[in-house]
């Protein structure tokens, strides 16, 4: 294992917390599952009511909108949230399920053409546009335009955030559907009731804002490093192909240990003590998704990769309220990527590899590739 | 074959005669109301809790401590929760009767 897969053990054996500097703003990060948890289940200490602020670092420079139901506390997140669940649901659908399973078929038929490809260009951000919009039933030609906001639609590898031109592209397409509405997810919020009102426009795109930005990174890293994985270790890939059975097992134990999203923030309204580190009115806590997931005392042996890994409470996908509206989506999407890899493809050969590496101030941490040259071989 | 009855939480009560697996995966062969299974029985997002007849408690047994900790922190934890993927059908709970629980 790399340090940089699980920076944050040193600290986590000496206590719960790690206070670790953002932007110029001392925050705890809680480092241990059990106290996450806690946390998570007390939006009154620990609240979301903090918009652009709950990402860490924030995003106050990137874009401006807040994020819906994320950015919202109980109860009125469940009335924000309800209204687009119906969307985050259809990848549970049979025939949105057969369309992903076939977009990953294309995507290994090119791959298996013969030469190289570039994994995270010709694989995972293609997967990832393509699928989502079928999860919010737009037409499919409508990827070609997200394909190039990159991997991180605020943290781009050129620089320059994409979020201004999403925000714009956004507003057109709630623009567009009020013109022509259709069953697909701007007609749908345009039409959205809250409390007996129709949504503002700021509202609108802070749905849309969520929906592109937070499930993009996470669900590119993901696949480049479920790739790489198999790459690395050809015998968990001949294990899958004997053992179909385990893909869902193997698909938790790949979110637990290749968790992209490192953590996220709340904030407390009140002066609040975070297990010895007191946190100021408005000041921010983390919670540390990716150490919880590393946590000895809750998991056997955890930087071991263990496909059949049962029980696996991990916390991949937060807890309590706010867990991902996406996790349905990333489900799908992962369960079949292995599925398909397992069964078609026999060897995969990395030529040249880019990590991408979040930096911050008290850590540096692996969150995926910028870039992962391989070569497939066909079963 | 061991019986399983599931009272959903709309109060509709479904028999499943001949079950084998754990009530995960026989609520899902079933499609009983509110049991999701998100995270395919691995004890981690708790969309298959239910609620064990009291009279069951003693012969299904209790929560281990992973599954404790799911459970625990969950809206609607009560003394007699179970996760779904962690009990598993057998002989001896032949007649078993589980609630679902209300989602989180």
């Amino acid at each position: 294992m790399n340090s940089h897969d699980d920076p944050f053990r040193e600290a986590r054996e000496k206590g719960p917390i790690l206070a670790a500097t953002f932007q110029n703003e001392t925050i705890p990060m809680i480092l241990r599952l059990k106290d996450i948890r806690k946390a998570a289940k007390d939006p009154e200490t620990f609240s979301s009511d903090a918009p652009r602020r709950v990402p860490i670092p924030s995003e106050e420079d990137v874009r401006t909108v807040r994020q819906y139901p994320l950015e919202v506390d109980p109860p009125v997140h469940a009335a924000y949230r309800k209204i687009v669940e119906p969307f985050f649901l259809r990848p549970k659908q049979p025939e949105v399920l057969a369309k992903i399973h076939a977009l990953i078929d294309s995507l290994i038929d090119k791959s298996l053409a013969g030469g190289p490809i570039e994994v995270v260009q010709d694989f995972a951000i293609p997967l990832q546009s393509h699928a989502l919009t079928y999860m919010l039933n737009v037409s499919e030609s409508e990827a070609e335009h997200w394909i190039g906001w990159g991997i991180h639609v605020f943290k781009d590898g050129d620089g320059k955030s994409k979020g201004p031109f999403m925000e714009s592209y956004c507003r057109q397409m709630f623009e567009a559907a009020a013109e022509n509405p259709g069953d697909d997810f701007f007609s749908a919020l345009n039409q959205a009731e809250l409390e007996g009102r129709l949504l503002t426009m700021e509202e609108k795109l802070g749905f849309a804002n969520i929906a592109f930005a937070g499930g993009r990174d996470t669900i590119i890293h993901t696949v480049t490093r479920i790739i790489s994985y198999f790459a690395d270790n050809p015998k968990a890939l001949e294990c899958l192909h004997e053992n179909p059975s385990m893909v869902n097992s193997a698909a938790e134990e790949f979110f637990r240990v290749f968790m992209p999203l490192t953590h996220i923030g709340r904030i407390c309204p009140h002066a609040t003590d975070v297990h010895g580190f007191e946190v100021k009115p408005q000041g921010r806590v983390s919670l540390c998704w990716s150490s919880a997931n590393r946590d000895p005392e809750v998991f056997d042996e955890p930087n071991e990769v263990k496909l059949d890994r049962r029980p696996n409470p991990h916390i991949s996908f937060g807890f309590g309220a706010h867990n991902c509206l996406g996790a349905h989506h990333a489900r799908a999407i992962t369960r079949g990527l292995i599925q398909k890899l397992s069964e078609r493809v026999s060897g995969i050969e990395v030529l040249e590899n880019v990590e991408l590496l979040e930096e911050e101030a008290d850590y540096t941490r692996k969150v995926g590739y910028e870039l992962l040259r391989s070569t497939f071989t066909a079963r | 074959m061991p019986k399983v009855t599931f009272i959903t939480a709309e109060k509709t009560t479904v028999e499943v005669s001949d079950s084998s697996g754990n009530l995960m995966e026989i609520a899902l062969e079933n499609n009983i109301t509110g049991i999701g299974g998100d995270c395919g029985g691995v004890c981690s997002c708790s969309t298959c809790h239910v609620y064990v007849r009291k009279d069951w408690i003693e012969r299904v047994g209790l929560p281990d401590s992973v599954e404790k900790d799911t459970l625990e922190f969950n809206s609607h934890y009560q003394p007699n929760s179970r996760l779904g993927c962690q009990v598993e059908m057998s002989d001896d709970l032949d007649g078993l009767v589980v609630e679902v629980a209300p989602a989180e």
